[in-house]
C-alpha cells in the first residue's frame, strides 16, 4: 500500500518508521537520539489519498453497520449527520436512545415500518394514483415510496434528486414532502437518476465519498496548489497541530496556512496580512535590503553569517545595520551586541515611525532566518549524496548520519527561530495583549523571552556553521571533531527549543490559551519527503 | 423545462376559491406561463386590512423543483419585505421550498407573513427597528402605505386611464404604462411624454 502513509509523531517515539514507503529513506530519517523529558504532546495523523479515501470511509461505515445493524445507506446518513464521529454516535445512542438519534439524523426507525405498511397498504390498494407534485395520474408501479412513507411518481423524484445534486446538496437529499426531514435512500436516488442522467450519478457518488472530508472535523483537504488530491486525518480533535502531507506540504491543521508555530493562528493571520500590506513596492526594499552605513547602497544578504561586508569595504551587522569592525566569529561580532529590542533608544521618534521601525526589526529577523533556512535546505542534497557514497563498514563520523540528524534539527530550530519573531512582535506589542499585561510585566517577560531566543539563535548559527563546512576537504580528525560538534550542538539546540516553548506555553501564552493555542514543539525534525 | 401542465392546473385550482382564500393568480401578460402575477388581500385585523397586494411571480425553468421567485409590486411597509424593491424574506421561497408546495400555498404563506411579521429575521432593517422600538408608528405607517398604495390601483384606475386617453395617448399604451408605474398618474404621464 504505497498510497497509505502513516505518520506517527511524538517527542519520545523511538522510531516513527511505520511508513510503508519502501524507498530506503526510512532509515535515514530516524529521530535524533535525544529527549529526556516528554513534556511536549504527541499526536498522530494519517494522509488520506484518493484511493484510501474509500477504505477509510468504509471502516467507519462498517463499525456503524455492525453496531446498529443498519444498511450502508442508513449508516452513511447517520455518520454524515454526526460529522463522521463514530464515538459520538455511540455516545448519543447510550444517552438519547436510538429513536432520538435516528430522528435527528433524518432516519426512519424500523418500528415505524408498521405505520409505513399501513400507508403501504392504502397505497397498494389503489390502482391509479395522483402524484402530488405534477398532479398527473399514474399506475402505482411508476411510484417510489420512501422510508418515511411518502410517495411521488418516479419522474418527480428523479427531477427532485437531480436539482438537489446539482445544487451541491447530495449529502442530505430530504423527502419532497414539506417539513419531512427524512433523508432519501441513496440506492433509490442512484437507481432513478441513473436512468436519466448517468453523469449526475457519478457526481452524487463523488459528493458522498468526499463527505468524509467535507463533513468531518478530523479530516481536512491538503491546501496545496495545484491540489495534490490528499486529505489529512488527525486522530483526536487537536486545537492546533502541524501536519505534513505526503506531497511535501507542511501546514497548520487548524488554519490551513503554512506551519507557523510558535505563532498562534491569530498572530500568523495578522502577520501575513501585515507583511503583504507593508512589503509592497518601496517597503519591499526596506525590509529585504539594508543600506550600507557608509555608502548607503542597498545591500542584500546572499548567505553566510550576519557580519556583512559591502562592496565599498564597510562591514556592518546584518541584524541592526550598524557599522562594525572586521573582527568577528560566526555568531558574534567583536564589540557589538544588538539582538535586544531597546525601547528607550527610540522614545523620541514619533509613534508611526516607531511602529514601522519595530515591525522592520522583527520582520528582518524573521526574514533572515527564513532565508537561511532556504539555503540550508539545499544542504540535504550534499549530505544525502555523502550518505549514499558511504559504506556500511565506515566509522560513525564517516557514515554522515550525524550530519543528516544535525540538519533535521537545524531545519526545525531555524523554523522555530524564524516564527518566534512574529510571535514576539505580537506578544509584546500593542496589537493583541496591550490591555492584558502591565507594561512592566510585558517588559519583564520580553527580556525573559529574548534571552532564550538569543541563546537559541547563537547555537543555531553555530550548528549552521558546522554543517555548512565542505566536508570532503576536511581531514579525518577534523571530520570527527565536526561530527561531535554537530551532535552536541543538535542536542543543545533541541533543548533550547524546548525551553523556549516551555517559556512560551507556560509563562507567556497560558492566560490566552483559548484564543492563542500553538502547535507543540516536535523535537524530531519533520521528515523530508520526496 | 417548466412543467406547463402543472402550472395550468395550479392556476385553475388556485382561482377556484379565491373569494374565500383571498389569494389569486393570473398570467402577467400574454400566454407566458413563466411570468405570473399573484394578488393577496390584506389580512383582517392587521394594518394591511382592506388592501390588495400585487406580487410579481416568475417561475424558473426548474419549477416546481426550484422555488418560484416572488416580489411585491405593491409597496408595503413590513419588516420582512423591502420597502425599496419589494423583495421578500421567507424561508419557503428559499431553502425550505418543496416541490409539493404550490403557488397558492406560497401566496397563502405570504398572507400569513403579513399578519405575523418576523422582525428578528428582517429584510428591511429600518422597518424592523421601527416595529420593535416604536410599534404605534409602525402600525400607522403600514396603514398609511396600505391606504396610499394598496387601495389606489384598484379604485379610480379607470378614471386615470380616461384622463390620460383624453390627453391624446393611445388607450393600450396608457394601461400598460400605468401598470408599470404601479398606478401612479404623474409618473405615468412623465413616462408617456418621454417615450
Amino acid at each position: 500500500m504505497d498510497d497509505d502513509y502513516y505518520y506517527s509523531q511524538s517527542s519520545n517515539d523511538e522510531d516513527a518508521g511505520d511508513d510503508d514507503d519502501d524507498d530506503g529513506y526510512d532509515d535515514l530519517f530516524d529521530d535524533p537520539p535525544c529527549d529526556e523529558d516528554s513534556s511536549t504532546n504527541s499526536f498522530e495523523y494519517t494522509v488520506i489519498t484518493e484511493k484510501s479515501l474509500l477504505t477509510m470511509q468504509m471502516e467507519d461505515l462498517q463499525k456503524i453497520i455492525e453496531f446498529l445493524s443498519l444498511s450502508e445507506s442508513s449508516a452513511r446518513i447517520l455518520l454524515i449527520h454526526n460529522r463522521w464521529d463514530v464515538t459520538r454516535i455511540l455516545e448519543l445512542f447510550d444517552r438519547k436512545g436510538k429513536e432520538q438519534l435516528f430522528l435527528e439524523a433524518g432516519l426512519v426507525l424500523d418500528d415505524n415500518n408498521n405505520n409505513n405498511n399501513n400507508n403501504d397498504s392504502s397505497f397498494s390498494a389503489l390502482s391509479q394514483i395522483t402524484c402530488n407534485v405534477c398532479f398527473d395520474d399514474f399506475s402505482k408501479d411508476e411510484f417510489s415510496i420512501m422510508s418515511c412513507g411518502h410517495y411521488y411518481c418516479n419522474n418527480c423524484w428523479t427531477e427532485h434528486f437531480i436539482v438537489k445534486i446539482n445544487n451541491g446538496a447530495s449529502r442530505r437529499i430530504s423527502c419532497i414532502t414539506p417539513k419531512c426531514n427524512a433523508i432519501c435512500d441513496e440506492a433509490i436516488v442512484r437507481k432513478l437518476v441513473a436512468k436519466k442522467c448517468p453523469d449526475v450519478v457519478c457526481r452524487f457518488d463523488r459528493f458522498l465519498l468526499e463527505s468524509y472530508v467535507e463533513d468531518n472535523n478530523k479530516v481536512k483537504w491538503c491546501p496545496s496548489t495545484p491540489h495534490c488530491g490528499n486529505a489529512i486525518c488527525v486522530e483526536d480533535d487537536h486545537p492546533c497541530c502541524e501536519v505534513e502531507c505526503s506531497c511535501g506540504l507542511l501546514f497548520c491543521f487548524n488554519c490551513l496556512s503554512e506551519a507557523h508555530s510558535p505563532c498562534s493562528c491569530k498572530m500568523w493571520e495578522l502577520w501575513s496580512q501585515k507583511c503583504k500590506d507593508e512589503s509592497e513596492n518601496i517597503n519591499w526594499i526596506m525590509v529585504n535590503t539594508k543600506p550600507c552605513p557608509k555608502c548607503r547602497k542597498n545591500v542584500v544578504k546572499n548567505g553566510g553569517c550576519n557580519h556583512v561586508r559591502c562592496i565599498c569595504g564597510q562591514c556592518f551587522c546584518w541584524l541592526c545595520g550598524n557599522a562594525t569592525g572586521v573582527g568577528h566569529t560566526y555568531d558574534t561580532i567583536d564589540g557589538h551586541s544588538c539582538g535586544r529590542y531597546d525601547d528607550d533608544k527610540i522614545k523620541h521618534i514619533e509613534r508611526a515611525k516607531r511602529d514601522l521601525y519595530r515591525y522592520t526589526h522583527y520582520h528582518n529577523r524573521y526574514e533572515s532566518h527564513a532565508k537561511s533556512l532556504k539555503e540550508e535546505i539545499n544542504l540535504y542534497e550534499t549530505i544525502e549524496e555523502l550518505i549514499n557514497d558511504s559504506k556500511s563498514e565506515d566509522t560513525h563520523f564517516k557514515s554522515f548520519r550525524w550530519a543528516l540528524d544535525g540538519l533535521n534539527q537545524l531545519k526545525r530550530a531555524r523554523g522555530v527561530l524564524s516564527y518566534s519573531y512574529p510571535f514576539a512582535f505580537y506578544m509584546f506589542g500593542r496589537e493583541l495583549f496591550i490591555d492584558d499585561m502591565r507594561p512592566e510585566e510585558s517588559l519583564m517577560k520580553k527580556n525573559l523571552f529574548e534571552d532564550q531566543q538569543q541563546q537559541l539563535e547563537c547555537q543555531v548559527e553555530n550548528l549552521s556553521m558546522h554543517l555548512g563546512k565542505t566536508f570532503h576537504l576536511l581531514s579525518d580528525k577534523e571530520l570527527s571533531e565536526t561530527s561531535q560538534h554537530v551532535t552536541n550542538l543538535s542536542s543543545i539546540v533541541n533543548r533550547l527549543c524546548k525551553e523556549m516553548y516551555k517559556c512560551i506555553e507556560n509563562d507567556l501564552l497560558l492566560p490566552f490559551r483559548k484564543n492563542h493555542s500553538i502547535a507543540p514543539y516536535m523535537s524530531n525534525a519533520l521528515r523530508k519527503k520526496r | 423545462m417548466l412543467d406547463v401542465s402543472r402550472v395550468q392546473k395550479e392556476l385553475a385550482e388556485c382561482n377556484k376559491d379565491k373569494a374565500i382564500s383571498g389569494v389569486s393568480i393570473n398570467l402577467h401578460r400574454g400566454d407566458d406561463l413563466s411570468h405570473l402575477e399573484g394578488t393577496i388581500s390584506g389580512p383582517v385585523g392587521t394594518p394591511y386590512e382592506g388592501g390588495t397586494f400585487r406580487i410579481d411571480v416568475r417561475l424558473p425553468s426548474g419549477y416546481p423543483f426550484e422555488p418560484p421567485k416572488m416580489q411585491f409590486v405593491t409597496k408595503v411597509w413590513h419588516p420582512n419585505i423591502s420597502s425599496q424593491n419589494g423583495a421578500i424574506c421567507l424561508d419557503i421561497l428559499k431553502d425550505q421550498w418543496s416541490p409539493a408546495l404550490t403557488l397558492k400555498t406560497a401566496l397563502l404563506s405570504l398572507q400569513a407573513l403579513l399578519s405575523a411579521p418576523e422582525p428578528d429575521d428582517p429584510q428591511d432593517a429600518v422597518v424592523a427597528q421601527q416595529y420593535l422600538r416604536n410599534h404605534p408608528t409602525f402600525v400607522a405607517t403600514a396603514q398609511y402605505w396600505t391606504e396610499a398604495f394598496a387601495k389606489r390601483t384598484s379604485v379610480g384606475i379607470e378614471e386615470k386611464v380616461q384622463k390620460l386617453v383624453e390627453m391624446g395617448f393611445p388607450e393600450a399604451l396608457v394601461k400598460s404604462t400605468l401598470d408599470s408605474v404601479n398606478g401612479d398618474e404623474n409618473m405615468a404621464l412623465e413616462k408617456l411624454c418621454s417615450s
